[in-house]
């Protein structure tokens, strides 16, 4: 198992391979500018939650990293995780049968994180399998293992995440494409955790 | 005509809480469904709906017009100026 790229997207700024492709700092809306900033027409980005914005963004910058020679159409899976699922649009939801009387089916279509994995599925024509796991906080070995159970299935590459959305605020959306690979090392998870790190500047 | 154009443009972006986009950003023949314009579905069509009834008092009773009501902008204002 290899990373064969890897994305970082955060309000502050977008980073491909660790190296800064959008500085979001000044941007009023940061996810609109680096969406225009990536060239795609897409419109229904501007409908997604704040982590299926993050996501499609991420995943945009690594498409040239797929490998070429394997059928992404069945061959890929999506293996994302978070620890708030959905809460932040969960909450807008509510805000907006409580307070303003009008439960939104706009807002409650992204009440699943998994929508997520969806809005990645449909835009690119992926047909595989994907899951999204809600736990404590990002942990590479579970990662390394979900994506070795997905390899001994069959699949030959994952496109994997850990996309967050808090309520306080705290947006990140780190992506990383993995392959199966025999010659390589199988130990990620220091490579994932140090790479998580460099990117939250820890 | 074109002060509820602005508005509805304006009503669009909150009631489908399009925060990214301003009213500049919606042309007003643009298509508001499929791949084109904004790419709304039909979850949308029933935010229309809801948006028709709460800020302009116009029910539509047969949601099957909403196909041509909903085309664009121009439709929308169009519909509601003779509705309202």
């Amino acid at each position: 198992m290899k990373i064969l790229a890897h994305s970082y997207v955060c309000p502050q700024a977008v980073l491909l391979n660790g190296k800064p492709v959008s500085d979001l700092k000044n941007e009023e809306n940061p996810f609109k500018s680096a969406y225009q900033q990536l060239g795609v027409d897409y419109p229904k980005f501007y409908k997604m939650d704040v982590l299926s914005k993050m996501a499609f963004i991420g995943t945009e910058l690594l498409l040239p990293y797929f490998p070429e020679g394997i059928d992404q159409e069945n061959d890929l899976q999506l293996i994302f995780a978070n620890s708030s699922a959905s809460q932040n649009t969960d909450n807008l939801f509510v805000e907006s049968y409580e307070k303003l009387k009008n439960p939104s089916p706009s807002l409650f279509v992204y009440t699943l994180p998994n929508i997520v994995t969806g809005e990645l599925s449909i835009r690119h024509k992926w047909y595989g399998e994907n899951c999204f796991y809600v736990e404590d906080s990002f942990n590479p070995g579970h990662f390394s293992e979900w994506a070795q159970m997905a390899f001994d299935k069959g699949n030959k590459s994952c496109l994997c995440g850990w996309v967050e959305a808090k309520t306080d605020g705290e947006q990140e959306c780190f992506l990383f494409l993995l392959t199966n690979s025999e010659n390589a090392d199988n130990s990620i998870e220091l490579e994932l955790s140090t790479l998580i790190k460099q990117y939250r500047n820890e | 005509m074109s002060d509820l154009k602005e508005n509805l443009k304006a009503q669009i972006i909150e009631q489908l809480n399009l925060e990214d986009l301003t009213p500049a950003d919606i042309q007003d023949d643009a298509p508001l469904f499929g791949d084109q314009g904004l790419g709304l579905d039909s979850i949308d069509a029933l935010e229309f709906i809801v948006l028709l009834d709460s800020n302009y008092g116009i029910k539509i009773a047969d949601p099957s017009e909403g196909k041509e009501i909903f085309q664009s902008v121009n439709t929308l204002a169009d519909y509601i100026s003779k509705n309202q």
